[in-house]
């Protein structure tokens, strides 16, 4: 019987430096979102209104795309930092288009109904923008220099994510509009 | 007194009591002091009782801080204290008038991520009357496919050291636990996991307290040295239509001694209000007994028990819940997104023993 | 077949099984909003699930399977 556990450990240790094995092959990594340099992905989508924000609209702005759900805690947090950081940086030409992922429309609108804001919310409850981006986390956010180019990615929210935005922001505002990566 | 023939050691000391609650203090305060309270920190408060038909009464109360120090790191110290009457009956025929008894513990518990990987690193000290129980864990999983498979893996050491109550003996008792899981979303209202775990304990296994008839003596029990145990549990969690969330869990359990087990679990959740969670859960659980299990025993066995968990038989447990979110802080008092949870069991054995235990707990995000 | 060739035959089978769902459709992660809920964690309440390993450990000869062990008790 000692043998027998003996050979159950050993098959369990081997499913398992198996298993790591064959899920570590890059085969089965997550696939890249989009990355910084690229070109930001077009984005058009609806406002609670009815009206359509286009990031195309928003050329020679630093915008922050921000892909959140209401389900998801840490998009909970981020949302009235992203809303402040709209309230310090929109004189001087920042933007934030907050992409909403909630399948059911209801309940974004019980979370936005509670928190007064001044960001533009737009609404894709079947994710296309979302798997034109890539995520691969909630939330994720993509931050676009004036040229349309993306330049910050991140995954996640915490408090560290936070100061990098400002640290981000500010030196993405400090470069000039225009240049050759004008769309 | 058939105890084997050991080497006695010298009984355990109980100096390191005040020493680690001394510890724990200074841990818990030096947590909440540790910067602001970045990061998510939970406060547990839980409050158990327990009582059963062979009089036993216990009441454990439990409190466990959770603080995240970096979205990489965390740290977990819980402590709890029970606090036994063990007036059952194997202690009631020497101390007719009760025995009280109390079992406190420690347990930390340090997570990090590293790459892709989680880590978690912990221990947990254990003293009551008669029993010191001391245990180190280490697991690590890792998330794969967006999150959608989860491999986890762990390694557990116990040291267990039950005193030979009336005498001073120590004996010790040597548990190595190793433990495998992969864990899959299958849709998006699915997930399936499958786990293996085997546990092989050596050292003194027989209870002190627990006697059985040899040739009409009352004796206490005899057991083998090594147990070898293995467990292969499924478990499913199911979203379904109209907030209400299913659970099922299957364990299918054996050892060398030849005690084998099947244990069945459904249970089913639903939010009547979003601040409102009821659910109801249903455990089958059945065993066979030890191969040297009998009620009594005559001639020269080798091996004899008095050791009422390695008999057959089986059970079922019957419990609801209640988790209540309010959306205004609690008394004024509690911050916002304190939940309380309120929870009884009723366990029924088809040895005739039944169970009732009650749970009242506070969650609260700091 | 030996119960220990049973059991073999299960892990295994049960291990193919896990591969085999590795290989599932994949949920996107903006697709988890059931998935996210309290409910579906396994042990999301850590302490009740270890107040019943412990009084189960102290009325039934069978343990583990849901996570890596902790210590004994001596109840009685």
């Amino acid at each position: 019987m000692q043998t027998l556990s003996r050979v159950f450990t050993a098959t369990g240790l081997a499913a398992v430096a198996l298993l790591f094995g064959l899920t570590a092959s890059p085969a089965a990594l997550d696939v890249r979102g989009a990355v910084a340099g690229q070109q930001a992905p077009a984005l058009r989508l609806p406002t609670a209104e009815g009206t359509y924000l286009s990031l195309a609209d928003q050329k020679g702005n630093v915008v922050l795309v921000d892909f959140w759900a209401s389900w998801c805690t840490p998009c909970r947090h981020a949302f009235p930092a992203i809303d402040q950081l709209f309230v310090d940086f929109r004189s001087r030409g920042f933007r934030v288009i907050a992409v909403n992922l909630d399948e059911k429309r209801q309940d974004a609108v019980d979370f936005l109904v509670a928190r007064p804001h001044g960001i533009d919310v737009v609404f894709d409850p079947r994710g296309d923008s979302a798997r034109a981006y890539g995520l691969t986390g909630m939330p994720s956010s993509y931050l676009i220099g004036r040229d349309g180019t993306i330049r910050y990615a991140h995954a996640g929210y915490t408090d560290k994510v936070l100061d990098a935005y400002r640290l981000e922001i500010e030196r993405l505002l400090s470069e000039p509009a225009g240049g050759e990566h004008m769309r | 007194m058939q105890v084997g023939e050991r080497e006695p050691a010298p009984a355990p000391r109980n100096r390191w009591r005040p020493l680690a609650l001394a510890g724990v203090c200074v841990t818990a305060i030096a947590l909440v002091a540790a910067g602001s309270l970045r990061g998510e920190n939970i406060l547990n408060i839980q409050f158990h009782t327990f009582q059963d038909s062979r009089g036993v009464t216990v009441l454990e109360p439990i409190v466990d801080l959770d603080k995240d120090f970096t979205e990489r790191s965390g740290l977990k110290v819980k402590f709890g204290v029970d606090a036994i009457t063990a007036a059952s009956d194997s202690c009631a025929r020497c101390h007719p008038d009760g025995a009280n008894s109390q079992r406190t513990f420690v347990n930390v518990d340090y997570r990090r991520k590293i790459g892709d990987y989680k880590l978690d690193v912990g221990g947990q000290i254990s003293r009551e009357n008669f029993y010191a129980a001391d245990t180190a864990m280490v697991s690590i999983s890792r998330d794969l496919n967006k999150g959608n498979t989860t491999i986890a893996g762990g390694y557990s050491f116990s040291l267990n050291q039950p005193q030979l109550h009336p005498t001073q003996s120590v004996e010790n008792q040597y548990a190595h636990d190793l433990f495998f899981s992969v864990t899959q979303t299958l849709t998006k209202n699915t997930i399936l996991q499958l786990a293996y775990d085997y546990n092989r304990v050596s050292g003194y296994q027989s209870s002190p307290f627990l006697r059985t008839r040899v040739n009409d003596i009352m004796v206490v029990g005899n057991t083998p040295d090594l147990r070898s145990r293995q467990a292969v549990v499924v478990r499913l969690r199911q979203a379904l239509p109209g907030d209400t969330y299913l659970q099922a869990d299957y364990r299918r359990y054996f050892d060398t001694w030849s005690l084998a087990s099947n244990t069945f679990s459904l249970g089913v959740e639903h939010y009547f209000k979003p601040s409102l969670l009821v659910g109801f859960t249903y455990r089958w659980y059945g065993q066979t007994g030890a191969d040297f299990y009998q009620p009594s025993y005559t001639g020269n066995p080798i091996y004899y028990t008095g050791d009422f968990r390695l008999q057959p038989f089986n059970s079922a447990t019957y419990t609801g819940h209640v988790v209540y979110t309010p959306a205004h802080r609690l008394l004024d008092l509690l911050p916002d997104k304190t939940a309380i949870d309120l929870q009884y069991d009723r366990y029924q054995a088809s040895t005739q023993f039944a169970s009732s235990m009650f749970t009242l707990g506070l969650r609260i995000p700091l | 077949m030996t119960r220990t060739g049973r059991m073999v035959l299960l892990t295994l089978a049960a291990l193919a099984v896990a591969m085999w769902t590795a290989g599932c459709a994949t949920v996107q992660p903006w697709e988890r909003a059931r998935l996210a809920n309290p409910c579906m964690v396994f042990d999301y309440n850590g302490g009740q699930a270890d107040f019943a390993s412990h009084w189960q450990s102290a009325r039934e000869g069978s343990s583990g399977g849901f996570g890596v062990q902790g210590g004994g008790c001596g109840c009685k």
